[in-house]
């Protein structure tokens, strides 16, 4: 196998590459700033040098040329050659800063180039704390600066576009910015203007940096130059803690991460996934924080008459609901399932519905068709299409909905986490007979219209699955604590700097952002059963009852999802659906 | 902004004509900003978006060309454009001295032009004649070369009349026959 030495360590490669990437992969340590791996390679910014060779072979004798040591003789290349742009090949050796002198000095004179006309406003920036520059300049960077004169200014704070803010002082020029609009999002909006200690990137004269994937440029900038108009000054970073889930506003499910502090969600990042969204998700999928956060129920809100909503007991509201259950028979109730909503949720509610004996479990996809673009934006504007369809919901359309019960008059209506009032033509009147129970996280027209309403929580609080449009099943986990969990007890939440170190005296310590609702599921568990197919623990142990039960669902697990980040299903066993 | 500048079928055939020499249509982005300038006298923002629709190349690209390069000016210019290199070596050899006369002749400073439209004046980086410093060299076309106060009143005198400069030929002293 071809064999490459770096530091005088031998590592064999099976596929052709760059040494910097295969250094990475390696879990060695080089600093770098233009290079992504996503991206095409400029290296423009000269940070990843090394210092390169290859042995020198003598081609009449068909041998390698031996030192007196007895130790090949390696002809370098004259100059620090980039390890980004540098291909890998048989018997290539690499000196990096731990075994040569000059390497090391280029990269600390070369971050003492990259910081003539840098700002240095690290107290105030965005980025400090997760900034390439900052973290590099602090492992390889000089002690100081020689530079004495003016800085070149540059502007600051410009609005490139409506979620895009730009500081060209503290762009190094990497064009990874540049390259995402040309490469990746296919809209060319970026490019870099002027030249020399001049240049910035921006758009063209007049235009908007509006492209529906612009947030990723500020993932990637290696410094504080694009920040997010959202996120800007709201947090630092390592006064957060990240927590890994799934994009809800779409069907794509992007891998995404959630930065809480003090239980709000304060940005919502897109995670590596390479079966899914690479390192990008949509700007869409970011404003998901606040469904996360505002307009929330907390505590049940029942309509005694029709005055209006009045906040109940959770007892209260269990015994309703029991009650207005004992006043009908199975035939006259309408359950439906929610593609807003998770496969556990909606397996519980079918479960403990079935058990009632409801036959009639009905779903509403939420499509707009034309809105995908073929790339991380589908049509389906839910993340569990596939998923209620697995679990043998009957897809319905809006007309033979609104017809269901206009001519059915279903005596209860129970509705999954879904604002059918808000996005069909459904309207209240429709409702006028029904008695309506709504299992929902933020109000809407259709928890305003229902007789009861559970609060219950987002992917931003449980464990729960999502099936994309593509059958690829993925997981969150809690990343905000409810009035019920508890981050130090429940083991599966992340725990920052603060929840380990924090008191009730900081700044950003409170218990307000706690709200009180519980996963659906755990409602049905509370309810007086006769049954004991409802006494889960966890969505974990649903997720068992689940894998055992629906042939799609067969070899679903937690602990698979995690180690493989989500696992694809073969949808087309959908029809093999047995009913629960 | 609102596009007032066309190009006549004319026009479309001979950038046509250029687009066919390179393989892709970004290679064609120079020679067509040139054609675009010498009928415009300009490269400003209506310009660059008639030169990218045309080529079909994104806008913002153009943007970067233009803003690159000097020689293509983001915005209408005076009829001469005196670009005087203040780079290191006629730097110091006086390119500033010449660059501040000139303003003070004209009475606008580098990067301004004058009310009448006649003069802009740029301070421009090396144009490749360091050899001849301090020099300037007069909208995109010939060089006047070891500059000083009277070459520069001479100069100015003659475009106000009318008069472009000549070509000056400079032979470099390893050449000069006989020395
Ligand atoms: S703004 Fe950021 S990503 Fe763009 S070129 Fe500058 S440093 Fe690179
Ligand atoms: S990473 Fe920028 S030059 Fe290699």
């Amino acid at each position: 196998m071809p064999e490459i030495y770096i530091d005088n360590k031998r590592y064999e490669f099976e596929k052709p590459g760059k040494v910097l990437q295969f250094m990475l992969d390696k879990g060695l340590d080089l600093p770098f700033f233009c290079y992504h791996p996503s991206l095409s390679i400029p290296a423009n910014c000269r940070q990843c040098v090394v210092k390169a060779g290859m042995p020198v072979f003598d081609r009449e004798k068909k041998v390698f040329e031996i030192d007196d040591e007895g130790n090949r003789v390696i002809r370098y290349f004259p100059k620090l050659m980039t390890a980004c742009s540098l291909d890998l090949a048989d018997g290539l050796v690499i000196h990096t800063h731990e075994t040569d002198e000059l390497v090391k000095e280029a990269q600390a004179d070369n971050l003492e180039f990259i910081l003539i006309n840098h700002p240095l406003d690290c107290p105030i920036c965005d980025q400090a704390g997760e900034c390439p520059l900052q973290i590099l300049t602090y492992k390889y960077g000089p002690e100081g600066s020689r530079f004495e004169h003016k800085k070149v200014h540059k502007p600051k704070a410009i609005q490139l576009g409506p979620r895009v803010i730009l500081d060209a002082e503290r762009c190094i020029n990497c064009t990874r910015c540049v390259r995402f609009t040309d490469e990746i999002s296919k809209t060319y909006q970026l490019t870099i203007i002027s030249r020399g200690d001049k240049n910035y990137p921006t758009t063209a004269n007049g235009r908007e940096f509006d492209d529906p994937y612009s947030l990723n440029t500020v993932d990637i900038c290696p410094v504080g130059a694009l920040t997010s108009a959202d996120f800007r000054f709201k947090a630092r970073v390592w006064e957060m803690n990240q927590t890994p889930s799934v994009d809800i506003t779409n069907g794509k499910g992007c891998s995404t991460w959630l930065w809480t502090r003090d239980n709000l969600v304060l940005r919502v990042t897109p995670r590596f996934n390479e079966a899914v969204n690479d390192h990008w998700m949509p700007d869409a999928g970011r404003l998901a924080y606040r469904k996360f956060n505002e307009n929330r129920i907390s505590r049940p809100h029942l309509r005694p008459d029709d005055a209006g909503q009045v906040r109940t007991s959770w007892n209260n509201a269990q015994l309703t609901l029991q009650e207005e259950l004992e006043k009908v028979t199975a035939d006259e109730i309408l359950v439906i399932g929610s593609p807003h909503a998770s496969v556990e949720d909606n397996y519980a509610l079918r479960t403990y519905f079935g058990n009632l004996g409801v036959s009639r479990f009905r779903f509403l996809p939420h499509t707009e068709p034309g809105t995908g673009d073929g790339f991380l934006i589908s049509d389906d504007q839910a993340p569990n299409t596939n998923g209620v369809k697995g679990l043998g919901f009957d897809e319905i359309d809006e007309k033979s909905l609104i017809k269901l019960i206009e001519t059915g008059k279903p005596k209860i209506i129970a509705i999954l986490d879904d604002d059918l009032l808000g996005r069909t033509a459904l309207t209240e009147e429709h409702l006028a007979s029904s008695w309506m129970i709504v299992w929902g996280t933020n109000h809407n027209d259709t928890t305003r219209a229902a007789n009861l309403v559970v609060p219950v929580t987002t992917a931003a609080e449980h464990a729960a699955s999502y099936v994309n449009v593509d059958g690829r099943i993925q997981r969150t986990v809690p990343a905000k604590e409810t009035l019920y969990t508890n981050r130090r007890l429940n083991l599966e939440m992340s725990m920052g700097r603060l929840d380990h170190y924090g008191t009730k005296f900081d700044n950003w310590v409170s218990d307000a952002n706690r709200i009180d609702c519980i996963p659906a599921w755990e409602f049905f568990t509370r309810m007086k059963s006769d049954s004991d197919t409802i006494a889960w623990e966890s969505s974990r142990q649903i997720m068992e009852d689940i894998a055992g039960t629906f042939p799609v669902f067969r070899e679903v697990s937690y602990d698979r999802m995690d180690e493989e980040n989500g696992i694809q299903l073969k949808l087309e066993q959908d029809s093999e659906v047995k009913p629960a | 902004m609102a596009e007032t500048y066309t190009f006549t079928a004319k026009d479309l055939k001979e950038i046509e004509k250029i687009t066919a020499k390179y393989p892709d249509k970004l290679s064609a982005v120079l020679p067509a900003l040139w054609y675009a300038q010498d009928k415009f006298g300009h490269s400003d923002p209506s310009v660059q978006q008639l030169v990218a629709k045309t080529l079909g190349v994104p806008e913002a690209h153009i943007r970067g060309v233009v803003s690159f390069y000097t020689q293509f000016y983001e915005k209408p210019m005076g009829r001469n454009v005196l670009d005087v290199c203040t780079c290191l070596s006629c730097q110091v050899s006086g390119g500033y001295d010449m660059l501040h006369y000139i303003e003070e002749k004209l009475g606008i400073k580098a990067g301004e032009t004058t009310p009448d439209g006649e003069f802009s004046v740029q301070s421009v980086e090396c144009l490749g004649a360091c050899g001849y410093a301090p020099m300037l060299q007069v909208t995109n076309d010939k060089f006047v070369n070891h500059l000083t106060r009277e070459k520069v009143d001479k100069l100015i005198e003659d475009l106000r009349a009318g008069k472009k400069p000549d070509f000056e030929s400079n032979p470099m002293p390893q050449h000069e026959k006989g020395s």
